[in-house]
């Protein structure tokens, strides 16, 4: 059964909350999900350009107001 | 060797993997800093990772500093402290935690000091390297100094 965890990264500067997410990445199972909290603007954008690189899964971005939910899926 | 690539895939794979090679000269705070953070991110991208550290960056990687005598000079040395940003030294731990990188200090820094590797933050570092041999490795891929 496929689980989500989260990270609360808001407050960490790049490439905190990046580093975060892959180390996480390690431990968990494939098909989880993977949810970071970022108030660092270039979360948003570095997250996805690094899943497609690496070959992880996008599940989604969104604008929370005073910060952003990147949501990744563990693919290998 | 020329090898022949079939598809822009595998020419984008390719051109991927090529290392990057940083060499860190400056003392300067934030030039550490962005060493750093190039490392760890082009480690963990998958981005074979080789940095060779010389002349004054050296100061930064000896063991056992207080952050105030670790990180100075430059202009945002001041902000990075203040906002906390991650910690150049960490950055590059995970990097080779979770990545293919290797660092190296110049053996003619470590001479003109009288240092041995001892003297450098503890599982860091892969030992001592001469520029020579570094340059030759760096001939396979792209050359960053900072």
């Amino acid at each position: 059964m496929p689980e989500k965890k989260t990270i609360d990264a808001r407050g960490a500067f790049c490439p905190g909350p990046l580093m975060e997410l892959i180390a996480m990445l390690k431990l968990v199972q494939i098909g989880d999900d993977i949810e970071v909290l970022s108030t660092d603007k270039g979360t948003a954008m570095d997250v996805p350009e690094w899943v497609a690189k690496v070959g992880h899964e996008m599940v989604g971005v969104e604008d929370k107001g005073d910060h952003w939910s990147v949501v990744v899926r563990k693919a290998k | 060797m020329i090898i022949a690539l079939s598809s822009p895939a595998m020419k984008d794979h390719a051109m991927s993997t090529r290392p990057l090679f940083i060499l860190v000269c400056s003392h300067e705070h934030e030039k550490i800093q962005m060493a750093a953070m190039m490392a760890a991110v082009a480690a963990v991208s998958e981005t074979p990772v080789r940095v060779f550290v010389s002349m004054g960056a050296i100061y930064a990687f000896q063991k056992d500093l207080s952050d105030d005598e670790r990180y100075q000079g430059g202009r945002f040395s001041d902000v990075l402290k203040d906002k906390k940003a991650p910690d150049a030294m960490a950055l590059f731990e995970q990097g080779k935690t979770l990545g293919d990188m290797t660092i190296h200090a110049c053996s003619m820094a470590l001479d003109v000091l009288g240092w041995q590797e001892g003297d450098l933050v503890a599982d860091l570092f892969d030992g001592a390297l001469g520029l020579t041999k570094y340059l030759s490795d760096a001939e396979q891929g792209q050359l960053v100094t900072l």
